[in-house]
């Protein structure tokens, strides 16, 4: 009841007209950008995070909130219609672009629509009864057991969204580093600061994500030089009833593990769209048919999709620790606003909390409205040509860095970063590991110092500790796991090699 | 995952390592030693992995980080509005196909767009 009672609460907040319209301007704005080939969630919240600096705080995270989800609905529109990928909905190419080739455009999107819908409403159940429960945990949380905490997160998310460990640590590590420049907050001496007087405040976070996600990637893209043709095909959107029937169970299984993977550390919606496909390829009544264009394997990972895209919220909002790179900008912003995420969250604004949760559903709402009929007109974003969006999308780095701090020295920063992430995807480092580094390092030096103080300086309470005595535990059950792996392997190769 | 990791990436890492120790504070010290052992592995590692060829396409990444560069010494010392005519005209470069024409029509609308920002959204940017 109290959760009824609290949601009935953040409805108040939610439906007022200026964060329902913060709410429809952020899932268009996000799909929006999302749609555009070679920009993913995290490009398109940081190019449009300037957006919201100028609007009150309650608006500004429910916006962001919807140009997450938007941008996350957005890339598996483009990836149904013309099979391209992004990280982040890569399993939507294999059935969604199968459908769109035999012809089921239209019901792939609607399929896609509707599952989100049901992912998301599962969701935020899920995370309405288990965020203040998780808040009243976090409050037995010390410095130790947040700075195992996040390195837990480190070691999945470097192993999640790169695939192999070693690549991704080094990432983040870079990233903590990255951290690190600027004045140390304990003793005020300025840190890798090169003298240079803008660098005192250390290094912005807009001018890393846009620099590493947003220059780099259209440069990238410019590389390849494949023009996409616009999908012109007919969209027939209503499916019959045997059609509709096949999408709710799946939907409903894909929503169930979307919201459990979302949860875990480094997991979320990548994760969560493998494991909900993977699934229905299992327990599926139509196993047979999925890689071939199967209604389920559109419905389970897109319904996984929108769930995880919503769960993993539950770890940032309740402990104030954000599981992936996506989750750690959306931390950025908080504290830009003035709110710390964490379990005092809940308790200190009850309405920001139950307002974006409600909100959540509201976007829902509008993603569905907004989607299902209008996808067509969504599609004519294609026709526009690279030529014309890429100078655009480099103006709007530029305004978005600017605009941070009025410093136009900011840009250069912006312009290194562009330089460096594109190093790095040629030589296929994924650098968002490098972004939740950067945003968590600070964090995890702080309570690092904090727990050391506490121990006098002794290492023991992190090993003694239940909690980030278990977390580090399975840290190192992980990597001693990953090691043996890569020894097996390559005595294999030896052995391959030798005769 | 293509492994195309060169020592001398690696080499570059090594450096960031080494240069944290002047910092003050331990804790750069040990990020920067871990990544160090890290360098490491990964060194040991390539010694098993066949080297790929890696193509860069520095001409792009050239382009535009001299088109941001340009639009920002424009902006400080002349005004946005030729940095942004910059930037569309030296950005484009990298494009596929070239058109004055058309970089004037994106140039214009860039600079109604920031003029809508300034106005509506009330961003300080130095148009003029």
């Amino acid at each position: 009841m109290d959760v009824l009672h609290n949601l009935a609460f953040g409805f108040e907040h939610a439906l007022t007209l200026h964060n329902l319209m913060y709410c429809a301007i952020g899932c268009a704005v996000g799909t929006l950008v999302g749609l555009l080939p070679g920009l993913g969630p995290l490009a398109t919240i940081s190019l449009l995070l300037p957006l919201t600096y100028s609007i009150p705080t309650g608006g500004a995270l429910i916006m962001l909130a919807g140009i997450y989800y938007g941008a996350q609905y957005g890339d598996s529109v483009s990836a149904i219609t013309m099979k391209i990928p992004h990280a982040s909905s890569i399993v939507a190419c294999i059935d969604g672009y199968q459908m769109t080739l035999k012809g089921k455009t239209g019901l792939a999107l609607f399929t896609a629509g509707i599952s989100s819908f049901i992912g998301g409403t599962v969701a935020i159940v899920v995370l309405s009864t288990l965020a203040p429960m998780l808040g009243e945990v976090a409050f037995l949380f010390g410095p130790a057991d947040y700075c195992a905490l996040m390195l837990t997160g480190f070691v999945c998310v470097s192993f999640v969204t790169t695939g192999s460990l070693l690549n991704g640590l080094a990432m983040t590590m870079i990233g903590v580093l990255l951290g690190q420049v600027g004045t140390d907050v304990n003793s005020g001496v300025p840190r890798f600061t090169m003298d240079l007087p803008f660098l005192a405040d250390g290094i912005g976070l807009i001018s890393i994500a846009l620099g590493c996600f947003g220059i780099a990637e259209i440069t990238k893209n410019l590389d390849n030089r494949n023009e996409h043709t616009p999908f012109n095909g007919k969209i027939h959107l209503i499916p019959s009833w045997p059609e509709f029937k096949r999408i709710i169970p799946s939907a409903l299984r894909g929503s169930a593990i979307g919201s459990l993977l979302g949860i875990l550390p480094g997991g979320g919606p990548v994760l969560a769209q493998f494991g909900a496909y993977a699934a229905e390829k299992r327990f599926s009544k139509y196993r047979q048919e999925i890689g071939s264009g199967a209604i389920e394997g559109v419905a389970g990972q897109a319904a996984a999709d929108e769930a995880a895209a919503r769960t993993s919220f539950i770890p940032l909002m309740s402990i104030g620790i954000p599981e992936n790179a996506v989750m750690a900008l959306m931390l950025a912003a908080f504290i830009v606003k003035g709110v710390q995420p964490g379990p005092n969250m809940i308790a200190s604004h009850p309405d920001l909390f139950w307002g974006l949760v409600a909100s959540m559903w509201v976007g829902n709402v509008f993603l569905v409205i907004l989607n299902v009929p209008l996808v067509r007109y969504w599609l004519s974003v294609f026709k526009i040509p690279y030529s014309v969006l890429f100078p655009s999308i480099l103006f709007f780095c530029c305004i978005g860095t600017f605009s941070i701090n009025n410093s136009l020295q900011d840009i250069y920063i912006t312009a290194t970063f562009g330089f460096i992430g594109y190093m790095f995807l040629r030589l296929d480092l994924e650098p968002a590991p490098l972004l939740l580094g950067f945003i968590l390092g600070p964090m995890l030096e702080e309570n690092f110092r904090r727990a050391l103080l506490l121990s006098r300086g002794h290492f023991i309470p992190f090993l003694t500790r239940p909690i980030s005595g278990t977390l580090l535990a399975l840290i190192a059950i992980f990597i001693a796991w990953q090691v043996f792996a890569f020894l097996a392997q390559a005595r294999r190769t030896t052995a391959v090699a030798a005769p | 995952m293509a492994i195309a990791l060169t020592f001398g990436l690696w080499s570059f890492k090594y450096r960031i390592g080494e240069f944290s120790r002047a910092g003050p504070g331990l804790f750069p010290l040990l990020v920067s030693s871990l990544l160090l052992l890290v360098g490491a592995f990964t060194v040991v590692r390539s010694r098993f992995v066949k080297a790929e060829r890696i193509d860069f396409n520095f001409r792009n990444i050239a382009l535009v980080i001299a088109s941001l560069c340009g639009f920002v010494l424009l902006s400080e010392h002349l005004n946005m509005i030729a940095g942004i005519a910059f930037m569309v005209f030296c950005a484009s470069f990298a494009g596929t196909s070239y058109s004055v024409a058309r970089n004037l029509k994106i140039s214009a609308g860039l600079i109604v767009i920031a003029l809508a920002l300034q106005r509506l959204l009330g961003l300080n940017l130095p148009l003029f």
